[in-house]
């Protein structure tokens, strides 16, 4: 399992990615070779178990990331993980928020940055949880 | 139906990746990236690229999975240094791990990457960790 920290309560970055489209799924598809038809045929998805065409993992994963490159582009990255909680439906919106996360005891104080991310549905369920650690840039 | 634990080691051979700057906007555009800098490959690249030549796919047909119960599960980067336009990176993808969760009902696949650059050395690590969820058994008779 990820390793990922505890929150604080202290947001640092959020922002709402409004509806996952199938289009965007088609787009992503394309620009990241990523062809599985669990993202983009509904027949499969139903085969899979599924009402319609979820949202590709990475693509959810690549939303939250906008809050690294955006927010913290003065800092250089040097991890950023992320476990796929639950499923999401297209057309869902996602909430991405990076909290500052809590420091571990023991934690050396070596100038990173260390966020705990999350993506939320407008349900309120946690579909992405992540974390991320920063450098400060040379 | 169970993944043979054999596949543990198993390595896709070794390709090249051509990071054009066409390929890093087109990779923007549809993660809706307005930030940093255009010529620096965002955080989420590194799946692009390991991914090249269908390679997720070939590794999951190698260990005879159907594609059908396949979700990914986790995913890990590591950071060396920046994938910049124009890079030509090279790619190593292996099985690191095969293990299952409630009696075989979930089985998960490790598949681990190294991206490097002939000249900058490695630049980044991916560790990714793909969910089967298998069919429960029929009860005998």
């Amino acid at each position: 399992m990820n390793d990922v920290p505890k929150s604080t309560t202290l947001v640092l970055a959020e922002y709402e990615t409004g509806p996952i489209t199938r289009e965007m799924l088609a787009q992503y598809a394309e620009a990241s070779g990523d062809t599985n038809p669990l993202h983009l045929d509904p027949a499969f998805a139903q085969k899979a178990g599924f009402a319609d065409v979820i949202v590709h993992g990475m693509l959810g994963m690549a939303l939250l990331g906008r809050l690294l490159s955006s927010r913290f582009a003065n800092r250089a990255l040097l991890k950023f993980d992320a476990r796929f909680a639950a499923i999401l439906p297209v057309n869902t919106s996602l909430r991405c928020r990076a909290r500052l996360a809590e420091v571990a005891d023991g934690q050396p104080d070596d100038g990173h940055l260390r966020l705990a991310l999350e993506a939320i549905d407008p349900a309120g369920t946690v579909i992405i949880t992540g974390s991320a650690e920063l450098a400060a840039a040379n | 139906m169970a993944i043979d634990r054999a596949h543990v080691g198993y390595a896709l051979p070794a390709f090249t990746v051509a990071v054009t700057p066409e390929r890093i906007a087109k990779f923007r555009a549809a993660i809706g990236e307005t930030g940093g800098d255009v010529r620096v490959a965002p955080p989420t690249f590194m799946k692009m690229v390991e991914g090249e030549h269908n390679s997720s796919r070939r590794i999951l047909d190698t260990l005879a999975v159907d594609l059908r119960r396949v979700l990914h599960a986790e995913q890990q980067f590591d950071y060396v240094g920046p994938i910049l336009a124009g890079d030509q990176l090279d790619v190593v993808r292996s099985v690191s791990d095969i293990y299952e969760r409630k009696n075989g009902l979930m089985e998960f696949i490790v598949i681990e990457s190294t991206i490097s650059h002939a000249e900058r050395g490695l630049l980044g690590r991916s560790r990714q960790v793909v969910l089967v969820r298998n069919p429960k058994p029929a009860v005998a008779a």
